[in-house]
């Protein structure tokens, strides 16, 4: 029993704050677009973009920074190449996704072996990490500040992220009417609303957003590209977005669920002598049980509408008939 | 009448034929930025993928073998897309088929027809299972069968390497393995050297099979109509949750199949990295074959060529790294799910063509 409480740590909170990170950019890209009514299913391959694109850029700029923005743009231009065939050709948004996801994995793979040679991951030692930053007061506060401070500026940089998202969503016009988009396309085109304009704008968001997540696995937390690197993480974010109803702040949590449930899983492996491939198998297994439990969710949610709709129009029925 | 019909299939088939010369396209701007010669890149290309440099010792053999499980997947997918299914669980079906023949393969010890019979009949049967559980998580509580399935896939590749790595190793070689199948569990091969055999008989077979059950059998309507419009199913009495489940059951019966040949044609055995992303490859021959069992099978040969192309041909004559094919592949689907571009333009033509014809008939009666 000792052995199962040494688990948990302050590193194993640093390390789930910091493998959420990347599930959490991703997701907020994915509610922005589900917000906005384009499903966006092609997160994976924007973060294994943004994590190529990420490292290349910071090898030849010499700016890990540099990199980061570079990896940003090229998931936003990839989201806008996305908005252009939706929107243009009226491309199937799931098989787009799945063609997309397919090109990214082999080319990317295809330019690394094609620029460095025949090998099966790439760095180059001149390539520096993002590094970490202690803020000055937060650090100093007992318990909170080992858990708040000590993060690279990708990590409070999504933190921000969940905040101005929430602002933008339900306080300000444009949020408003982007939300209104997602919900009914039509009717928000009848009132003068630039759906595509809107929807555009949400898959560029999101593309860079995911884009960043990558950037964050290759020069944030590691130092190196990998084929396949983003490892199913795009998929994870998408029902982190689902499972936080597609609200930033609910979207935040969920990301944290499943960062936790990845740092459990690998301090797991560490401290006890578990198979490492069964350990493994903990987020999977936590995001199937997750993806179930979204659709309990709304199928609750659904028949208690029903119920709500059925006793209004019975209290409705009697009302006119004592009228009568 | 004929014309008809012929003109049904030119238009089934020309999006993917020019989606195809489209990714070959994109290849060649690839190679150009490369700097390698270009003309002779396709030569070698398709020379290395579907060639015969001798008899006896065909390239094009070497193909349809790798084809033999991509049909399969294939089909099983297409199975699951036409009861309304997007279900891409085809990788972690393949894979549970393939450790459950694995395993017994030797240790149970049967006479040389049974043998290879129960073993494929196990991996149908764990598939199938595996395909149920996304089916019925779908139909009871709509769970988003996508999302499902690729973490079942994950989770059967993970299950996969723990089983060669502890209970189900062989020995103790750096490379984690499984022992070696019964002779008599292994699948005869028609020539020597080769490993093309009777494998690719029985995805032929099932191609026949699906198709006459899709197309033939009151199932396989019901099946379809669910998946092309679930309200209009409903409307005509066929209850389009048991379809679906149906469905899923079979899909994942060929999936486990595909896995089971695979063991028992070509490795004789799983090891770690058993799984190459063969399911997802099935998946995309199903989209780019217009999700039709005879489509799946030309596209199968097609694209284990294109990759066997890449892989010996282009990797090591001319240095071009081999994940060149599967990038092409992936153009050509999303030049296929871009089919509009070709449609509107075709259309237009077609106009053109039929003002063209009605004036001249105009002509001729005046």
């Amino acid at each position: 029993m000792e052995g199962f409480f040494s688990v948990f740590t302050v590193e194993l909170l640093n390390s789930g704050i910091r493998l959420a990170t990347p599930i959490l950019l991703a997701a907020l890209g994915g509610a922005i677009c589900n917000q906005a009514g384009v499903l966006n299913l092609a997160l994976e391959s924007k973060m294994l973009l943004g994590a190529f694109v990420g490292i290349l850029a910071a090898f030849y700029l010499g700016n890990s920074y540099g990199g980061l923005l570079v990896a940003m743009v090229a998931g936003g231009l990839l989201g806008l190449l996305f908005a252009f065939l939706y929107h243009k050709y009226k491309v199937d948004l799931v098989i787009l996704a799945i063609a997309f996801n397919l090109i990214i994995v082999e080319l990317t793979v295809f330019v690394m072996r094609a620029m460095f040679g025949n090998v099966g991951s790439w760095s180059d030692p001149s390539i520096v990490r993002i590094p970490d930053i202690e803020i000055p007061i937060i650090k100093d506060i007992p318990l909170l500040g080992p858990i708040l401070s000590g993060y690279n500026l990708i990590v409070y940089f999504s933190w921000l992220v969940v905040i101005v998202m929430f602002i933008y969503l339900y306080r300000m016009r444009g949020g408003r009417h982007l939300r209104a988009v997602g919900e009914n396309l039509s009717a928000a085109e009848t009132v003068g609303i630039n759906a595509i304009l809107l929807q555009t704008l949400a898959l560029v968001a999101s593309g860079a957003l995911a884009a960043l997540g990558g950037a964050f696995l290759s020069i944030g937390h590691l130092k190196l590209f990998t084929r396949n690197m983003s490892n199913g993480r795009g998929w994870i974010a998408i029902a982190a977005a689902m499972f936080g109803v597609n609200h930033p702040i609910g979207v935040f949590l969920a990301s944290l669920f499943f960062g936790f449930a990845d740092a459990f899983s690998v301090r797991i492996q560490n401290v006890t002598d578990l198979p490492p491939n069964l350990v493994k198998l903990l987020p999977n297994l936590a995001t199937l049980l997750v993806l179930i439990i979204i659709a309990m969710r709304s199928k609750i949610a659904i028949s208690m509408a029903r119920r709500r709709f059925r006793s209004q129009l019975h209290a409705e029925g009697t009302a006119a008939a004592t009228e009568k | 009448m004929k014309s008809k019909q012929l003109r049904k299939l030119l238009d089934a088939i020309l999006v993917p034929v020019l989606a195809i010369l489209s990714g070959l396209v994109v290849m060649g701007i690839l190679i150009v930025i490369l700097k390698k010669p270009l003309f002779e890149s396709y030569a070698i290309l398709f020379s290395k993928g579907f060639g015969c440099e001798e008899f006896g010792n065909c390239i094009f053999i070497t193909a349809l073998e790798r084809a033999t499980p991509l049909i399969l997947t294939g089909l099983s997918a297409v199975v699951a897309f036409r009861s309304g299914m997007f279900s891409i669980g085809q990788e972690g079906q393949y894979l549970l088929g393939a450790a459950i023949a694995a395993y017994l393969g030797y240790a149970i010890h049967l006479p040389p027809i049974l043998h290879p019979l129960v073993l494929m009949l196990a991996a149908m049967l764990v598939g199938a299972g595996y395909g149920w559980i996304p089916g019925i998580l779908k139909v009871k509580l709509g769970v988003n069968e996508l999302l499902a399935t690729i973490m079942l896939n994950s989770i059967a590749a993970l299950i996969i390497e723990y089983l060669v790595q502890f209970p189900m190793r062989g020995d103790r070689s750096t490379t984690a393995h499984s022992p070696v199948i019964d002779e008599s569990a292994q699948l005869m091969s028609f020539l020597p050297g080769s490993k093309w055999g009777v494998g690719f008989v029985i995805a032929v077979l099932a191609v026949i099979v699906v198709y006459i059950y899709l197309w033939r059998t009151k199932a396989g309507y019901e099946q379809r109509m669910a998946g092309q419009s679930k309200r209009f199913a409903l409307f005509g009495g066929i209850r389009s949750d048991s379809a679906a489940i149906r469905a899923m059951i079979i899909s994942g019966a060929l999936a486990g199949l595909a896995g089971a040949i695979e063991v028992m044609g070509v490795h004789r055995r799983i090891m770690t990295g058993f799984s190459v992303g063969l399911g997802f490859d099935g998946l995309t021959s199903a989209i780019l074959g217009q999700t039709h069992p005879i489509g799946v099978f030309i596209v199968a040969i097609l694209f284990s060529g294109l990759k066997l192309g890449a892989q010996l041909g282009l990797q090591l004559k001319l240095g071009i790294p081999r994940e060149l094919g599967g990038t092409i592949i992936g153009f050509i689907i999303l030049f296929v799910a871009a089919g509009r571009l070709y449609q509107d333009n075709i259309s237009r033509v077609r106009d053109w063509l039929d003002r063209r014809s009605i004036r001249s008939v105009k002509g001729e009666s005046r």
